[in-house]
């Protein structure tokens, strides 16, 4: 679906990551403006980092979370060739997955 | 017979690869989810952190606005220099939904989040971080000028 954006820039110390992801993260409580219904929750429950196979981070999140989630974090150190994989799922059992070779 | 064997081995082979697929869908589908259900502030983290002692601890660094204009969209960054930090909860007290996530992470990564939180109105931003068997608290008032419609 391609909904995943992955960047990394590298810092004296850490490579740091950013990861944005398009997703609406309705947690059901919103009405649609014009009919007055309310929009079904739709959003990330699970989100998955691995760094060359090995999870290096797993996130559980809530309706609390804003409309496409935006996170950073840093990597200790990182490698030209090393792989990041970045996978989500959400309550309607969607799910997308993206890969990034750090350069 | 030789197509009967070849039949089983087909099955068996098939029957394998949808138990791994499955499997794969539930390691990621584990969310837990009372720990994010509807509810009172106290009533979820009292059922999350049972009687558990949590200090204060300052070491927690947060940045969080004084003031958010726009509560849908609520910057947040939690560091710290403590060594064997494996868990961060982020907490929106006032939210229908107080938990925002739980992220764990291992030693490769540095102990460094930022992320984006709605905000239904004032209120503290509450971070509990587990480090081994402790949990460390710190918290920030954040005054919301405008909720994030539905927030939580």
């Amino acid at each position: 679906m391609g909904s995943i954006k992955i960047r990394s820039r590298q810092l004296d110390d850490y490579t740091e990551i950013k990861l944005l992801i398009t997703h609406p993260m309705e947690n059901g409580r919103n009405r649609d403006p014009i009919s007055g219904a309310l929009i079904p929750a739709h959003f990330i429950r699970d989100l998955v980092v691995e760094l060359n196979g090995k999870i290096i981070l797993t996130a559980d999140l809530g309706g609390s979370m804003s409309m496409n989630p935006f996170f950073t974090f840093r990597l200790k150190r990182s490698e030209t060739g090393d792989r990041l994989h970045v996978r989500w799922l959400d309550n309607l059992e969607l799910s997308d997955s993206a890969e990034y070779v750090f350069e | 017979m030789l197509r009967r064997r070849f039949l089983q081995l087909i099955f068996r082979v098939t029957a394998g690869a949808c138990a791994t697929v499955l499997c794969a869908k539930k390691s990621l589908a584990d969310w837990p989810e009372k720990h994010f259900s509807k509810g009172d502030f106290a009533d979820s983290f009292q059922q999350l952190f049972g009687d558990r002692t949590i200090d204060y601890s300052e070491a927690i660094r947060l940045v969080l606005p004084e003031i958010a204009e726009n509560g849908a969209v609520v910057p947040i960054t939690i560091s710290s220099d403590l060594a064997d930090i494996q868990r961060l909860y982020i907490w929106v007290e006032k939210n229908p939904t107080p938990l925002a996530a739980e992220v764990t992470f291992d030693a490769s990564l540095a102990v460094y989040l930022t992320a984006r939180i709605k905000m239904a109105e004032s209120c503290h931003v509450v971070v509990i971080a587990q480090q081994g068997e402790q949990l460390l608290r710190n918290q920030r008032w954040v005054k919301v000028m405008q909720g994030g419609c539905g927030t939580g």
